[in-house]
């Protein structure tokens, strides 16, 4: 019924999905900032995946290392420059949040300005991007669902192994533990707090590169995939970076397959209404469960179900 | 003839309408604490009732078509120009239709605040955000495909209830607006100092203390959303019948509720006075950048139009972390001292 190149595509696309989920999840746990501009990191990933593309030539993957640090000191300049001076006076979470939507519009603002200029100077055309183009085939499926799986491994390994075994994870979960007593421990919160808006900010710039390669963009691609990016976070429970990357597969597997589902059953005009899944989702985790996957105690679990079989 | 020149009526207009919304955000986020980050959405159900029923009611009264094919744009301009002839004569039923609509904005708005109070009594802080503002995407989004309702993607044109004033329309229009939100902001400013408005801050400040003293938390915030939405109501349908349109692509989260974030901030949350000011001078910079913006457009290599969206954005930034109260802060409300209470009640 779903021709697999469709799943494939869905898979590519919750990946990205999943980097921008976990890079929200991220920030917030250390900085307890909803970044909204979140949505423009993204766009900047998506822009310099395309620019460097169009005007070096190559495949867009060579780029993927440019965007993740291009938009990781992005993120760096958002924290030095807006949320560390509003933190240190003690600002409430909606200031925060308020704060990065004013940081969103800039951001934004300069993305539109950027493909103008793109538009003017190398007469790009960048209000339409595809480029899907630049992708190599693996058995008739697009490269980008390999590359995005073992990009999503690839940093999922490194973030365990860096909050778990190296010195500055440990400190930087410490930090998120109690911020007061690891400062008495001689960790500097501040670097933590960097630390994690360079990850944060570098993981959106490489989900929007990786986007890049899958789905069509414009400069305002990143504010319309907004809301899944939070339902993807809120529903891996906001708590834990293994639960948002989870949230972000589930909420772009489900957007994407059940939109087909639904345009095959009922016809095509549902199609179009395909951010109102995430929104169901998010409200539904909010109600329901708002501890969300990464709440759930998973040992337990296995543990009664070892019980289970056993007793049986 | 011109008595006023037209920028004049324009920054008026603007003034008006993004007062009385801003009131409404302030009312919410400024006296009673909540993060509402989904102004649009009870904006875009005011534009709604008047995009969608005023002409409707007309087309029923006058055997015209009123069922989906209102909408469809092959019918709809013919039915509201015809329609608009007849309100041309007619004053008496211009202001009655006038009248009717805006009350009933303000209910269905009501109506959508008690629907979205519903999560809001179980969330805190930015999660109440989030979904406030995912709902406002979502309700611009079915509105904006879905054609039966306001037509969709091509928008429907609204009846005129300034018709009959005939060449002065837009200077009654204008002045009919601008008494709107100045009646507005007196209810609010009225509202906030009564003790329901002193209820509202104090649970701001402290949930517990407030629920110590016996006030239900629950109730005064489904009644804060529920008034915070009638009034946005009334401020989205007096935009659509000024404009004379309607469609749903004009309510983005940016315009209905980033803008009134980032004016409210400026002129002094919390404090309505401050937030007039606040509109006023946003309204006149933002105007002024439409009017000038052309003069830049040779020196720089991109539109100057996104210049707007950066000096809002950085606005919001630099008033957050310059001067959190704004332009005019928060005053404390003096009550009167007992004594001079007894004296009264004695006298």
């Amino acid at each position: 019924m779903i021709p697999p190149i469709a799943v494939a595509k869905a898979v590519a696309y919750a990946d990205s999905l999943a980097l921008m989920a976990a890079g929200i999840t991220l920030i917030y746990m250390c900085t307890k900032t909803f970044n909204f501009a979140h949505a423009s990191f993204v766009t900047w990933g998506f822009y310099i995946a395309f620019t460097l593309t169009s005007l070096y030539g190559g495949s867009p993957y060579y780029y993927l290392p440019v965007a993740f640090i291009f938009v990781g000191l992005l993120g760096v300049a958002v924290y030095v420059l807006v949320i560390g001076p509003l933190m240190r006076r003690g600002a409430s979470p909606t200031t925060l949040m308020m704060s990065t939507l004013g940081v969103d519009l800039v951001l934004l603002s300069f993305i539109q300005m950027f493909t103008d200029y793109l538009t003017r100077v190398f007469k790009l055309y960048a209000r339409k991007i595809v480029l899907e183009v630049y992708d190599f085939d693996v058995f008739g499926l697009p490269g980008v669902t390999f590359i995005s799986l073992v990009v999503v491994v690839f940093i999922i390994s490194a973030l365990h192994i860096f909050l778990v075994r190296t010195k500055f994870g440990t400190a930087m979960r410490a930090t998120i533990e109690n911020p007061n007593l690891a400062s008495v421990l001689g960790i500097n919160p501040d670097v933590v707090y960097l630390t994690s808006w360079f990850l944060g900010g570098g993981l959106a710039g490489l989900a929007g590169a990786i986007a890049s390669i899958t789905i069509t963009g414009d400069p305002t691609v990143g504010s319309r995939i907004v809301v899944s990016m939070f339902a993807s976070s809120i529903v891996g429970g906001l708590y834990s970076i293994y639960g948002s990357v989870l949230g972000g597969l589930l909420i772009g597997l489900t957007e994407y397959l059940g939109i087909m589902v639904l345009a095959i059953q009922l016809g095509g005009w549902v199609a179009v209404y395909r951010p109102v899944i995430p929104l169901i989702a998010l409200a539904t985790t909010l109600l329901v469960y708002p501890k969300g996957l990464g709440g759930i105690n998973w040992s337990r679990i296995t543990v009664r179900f070892k019980s289970l079989v056993g007793g049986s | 003839m011109e008595l006023i020149p037209p920028v004049i009526l324009y920054i008026l207009v603007d003034f008006s309408i993004y007062l009385i919304v801003t009131l409404s955000l302030n009312l919410e986020v400024g006296y009673a604490g909540l993060p509402q980050f989904g102004r649009v959405l009870a904006v875009l159900t005011g534009a709604l009732v008047a995009g969608a029923i005023p002409g409707r009611l007309l087309a029923l009264m006058y055997g015209l078509p009123y069922g989906p094919e209102y909408a469809f744009y092959e019918y709809n301009y013919k039915v509201v120009d015809t329609l608009n002839t007849i309100l041309e004569k007619n004053p008496l039923l211009s202001v009655t239709i006038f009248i009717f609509t805006l009350v009933l904005a303000m209910v269905l708005g009501a109506v959508i605040g008690y629907l979205t109070s519903k999560p809001a009594i179980r969330l805190r802080e930015a999660y109440l955000g989030i979904t406030l503002l995912a709902m406002g995407d979502v309700l611009m989004l079915i509105t904006y495909y879905y054609t039966p309702i306001i037509g969709g993607t091509t928008g429907v044109s609204v009846v005129d209830p300034f018709r009959w004033t005939g060449g002065a329309r837009f200077y009654v229009a204008t002045f009919t607006l601008l008494g709107i939100a100045l009646l507005t902001f007196l209810l609010i400013e009225r509202l906030t100092k009564s003790p329901y408005g002193r209820v509202l801050r104090a649970m701001r400040d402290s949930e517990l203390a407030i629920t110590v003293y016996g006030r239900d938390i629950v109730k005064l915030r489904t009644y804060t959303l529920m008034v915070g939405a009638a009034i946005a109501s009334l401020g989205g349908a007096l935009y659509t019948f000024y404009t004379g349109s309607c469609i749903a692509s004009t309510y983005t989260r940016v315009t209905w509720t980033f803008w009134p974030w980032a004016f409210m901030m400026l002129g002094g949350t919390g404090n309505n006075l401050g937030v007039m000011f606040g509109v006023l001078v946003f309204v006149i910079v933002k105007t002024l950048i439409v009017m000038y913006r052309g003069l830049l457009a040779p020196y720089v290599p991109f539109d100057p139009v996104w210049l707007e969206y950066t000096f809002v954005g950085m606005a919001i930034v630099l008033i957050a972390i310059f001067r959190p109260q704004g332009l005019i802060p928060e005053k404390p409300i003096f009550t009167i001292p007992r004594k001079k209470i007894e004296e009264l009640i004695k006298a």
